[in-house]
């Protein structure tokens, strides 16, 4: 045996590279099953993004009636369902959204036809329109858009400050608040410009908020603010 | 360039150490105690898990109860404690629960240990790199069980814990393939934490663990080390201790998981705390980032630490970051267990800290660096250092 040449060596390992090369494909080809094996209702070689197609439906409830949330700083929680499209023997999920419907002491703008803007502004994604433009109810989901717990309508400013890492309200926003027990955000839901500012904490934007319809003594919510987890 | 990579990595796998059974000769340090003690408190875990899967159910509606059946009626014993009675599956709960919190104590000090060390050096950074591993994977393991548990700790952790990655979205480039989401999704296997999840994490939470010790076994085999580097009296007493400590502080059930309510207060397994209020501090975005760029860090400190000692003192720089890291995780752990969070105030600080301590460190790291040459060029030898093990 003699020892081999260089050439050979070179030779060896194209011939290796080009045996290696199928043997990837077949290892990525692979992944794409695995994946559906992980979400059934994913396409094929959609290995990218196997969270489209999940729109969910909402299913319409009375969340509330006029009277009970008559007075300003009334409020009322309700559990509204989402149904996502998974293979389940319904052949849907369900997701629970918690909500509250509070009454705040004035009108504020929900959405605004001419500009497009308001805390309404994503149900024409969703190819609706609101049919309340402007109102002194509003409807927050409770899940927290920061990390996805749920959290609390507060009557009483000062039990914010007392339990929620001693967030003290300026004099103008001492009413009632909501905050998040995980990590301490804080939203005020009667801001005038944005319903659900962040006064405090990680929160990166305002609570989703819910679609709503009043037909006769009865507020309908139908539709919430896609995103976030349920 | 290959060949060299394969060359670094013989010579590394050669020198692998997991357990400290390496270093025999100096188990007269407690110190080098903690690999066998990793092992054993490891194995404690996976036994008693074993049994306890005999008995539990995985679904959203029987975990809670039949985990508060293990702890109650299973193997009901003749003899009660403060009135409670001693059962062998509480028995058995409280070994798995107190053997995992033994394992990631140990874990972490062992981690210490390496660090303050600099045992990842030259050739120990395979070693370093998968000891570090083995924590990532003990807090997996952590997380994946608790939920199993389905109470409300459990729940709320799962949910922010699968939300985080969820704002990787936002990054630029990577952010619209939508990873951050698909990793949710495989966690949580469907759009909210329910029957999906507690099955998904039930084989993540057994899995890790049984590739794992399977993986183990082949390299005590193939090496033909001891495994427990531990003389019987040791392991008998920590035995001890796990059932000691397990009837006198049953391991706690808390509320049953309910999705539409947290709690308030609400926290953590302890190795969470720190990590927790780490996120109240930070946009969502950096309660993923944070962690990762940390476990990053930790992954590559053996390519970033170029000095060429190992005492503490030799290389101030890293020794400076390191004790930062355990005077953090402490901090952080007594301000949320004290509920101190002062949002406003407290990152700016804490910023400003980290970045004069760190500032501070580099600065000590050159001082020194520049005695040394002084005393280099004068013709004084630096006394002989202690010869590295392994």
């Amino acid at each position: 045996m003699s020892t081999p040449s260089p050439e050979l060596m070179q030779r060896r390992k194209f011939l290796k590279l080009v045996t290696t090369l199928p043997a990837l494909a077949a290892a990525a080809a692979l992944v794409s099953p695995l994946l559906r094996f992980l979400k059934p209702n994913v396409e094929k070689f959609k290995i990218y993004a196997p969270t489209v197609q999940d729109a969910a439906r909402g299913e319409v409830i009375a969340v509330a009636t006029l009277k009970e949330v008559a007075n300003p700083w009334d409020y009322k929680y309700f559990v509204f369902t989402q149904k996502y499209p998974q293979y389940t023997p319904e052949g849907f999920k369900a997701a629970n959204v918690p909500g509250v419907v509070i009454k705040l002491p004035y009108k504020i703008a929900l959405f605004d036809p001419a500009t497009g803007q308001g805390p309404l502004r994503w149900v024409r994604d969703i190819g609706k329109t609101p049919k309340v433009t402007e109102s002194d109810l509003i409807i927050f989901s409770r899940i927290c858009p920061h990390l996805g717990c749920i959290y609390n309508f507060v009557p009483n400013f000062k039990e914010v400050t007392a339990g929620y890492g001693g967030y003290l309200p300026p004099p103008p926003r001492q009413h009632a608040l909501m905050a998040c027990p995980c990590h301490l955000s804080i939203y005020d839901p009667a801001d005038p410009q944005v319903p659900g500012r962040v006064l405090s904490g990680p929160a990166p934007r305002p609570p989703r908020t819910f679609l709503y319809e009043i037909q006769g003594e009865n507020i309908i919510a139908t539709d919430v603010e896609p995103g976030g987890i349920a | 360039m290959l060949e060299r990579v394969r060359d670094w990595l013989q010579e590394r796998r050669q020198k692998l150490d997991l357990f400290d059974e390496t270093l025999v000769a100096r188990q007269d340090n407690p110190l080098y105690l903690m690999g066998p003690m990793l092992y054993y408190f490891w194995l404690v875990t996976v036994v008693t898990g074993v049994i306890l899967m005999l008995w539990y159910e995985p679904t959203t509606t029987g975990a809670y109860t039949s985990i508060e059946r293990i702890q109650n009626d299973i193997g009901r014993l003749a003899l009660t404690f403060l009135g409670r009675p001693v059962t062998l599956g509480g028995l058995t709960r409280g070994l798995h629960k107190y053997g995992a919190d033994a394992l990631i104590t140990i874990t972490f000090l062992r981690i210490y240990r390496m660090y303050f060390l600099a045992e990842y050096k030259k050739p120990g950074e395979l070693s370093w790199m998968l000891a570090f591993l083995g924590l990532i994977l003990g807090m997996v393991s952590g997380i994946t069980g608790y939920l199993l548990i389905w109470n409300q700790r459990a729940f709320w952790a799962a949910k922010v814990v699968l939300t985080v990655p969820v704002y990787f979205d936002e990054l630029p480039l990577i952010g619209p393939l939508k990873f951050g989401s698909m990793i949710a999704f495989l966690f949580l296997g469907g759009p909210a934490v329910g029957q999906a999840t507690i099955t998904r994490f039930y084989a993540l939470h057994f899995g890790i663990s049984l590739v794992l010790l399977i993986l183990v076994e082949v390299f005590f085999q193939r090496t033909r080390r001891k495994r427990i580097n531990m003389s019987l009296f040791p392991l008998a007493l920590f035995m001890v201790m796990l059932v000691v400590i397990s009837i006198i502080l049953p391991a706690e059930s808390g509320r049953r998981a309910d999705p539409t309510k947290t709690p308030l207060p609400i926290l953590s397994d302890w190795y969470f705390l720190a990590l927790y209020q780490y996120v109240k501090y930070t946009p969502p975005l950096w309660a993923g980032l944070g962690p990762g760029l940390l476990i990053g860090f930790g992954l590559i400190v053996p390519f970033l630490d170029r000095s060429k000692g190992r005492r503490p003192l030799e290389r101030p720089f890293f020794t400076v970051v390191g004790a930062l890291a355990v005077i953090y995780f402490l901090a952080f752990t007594a301000l949320i267990l004290f509920n101190i969070a002062v949002i406003e105030r407290d990152p700016f600080l804490i910023m400003n800290i980290t970045l004069v301590v760190l500032a501070l460190g580099l600065f000590w790291e050159l001082q020194y660096r520049r005695r040394r040459r002084q005393a280099a060029a004068a013709g004084i030898s630096p006394p002989a250092r202690a010869p590295a093990h392994g």
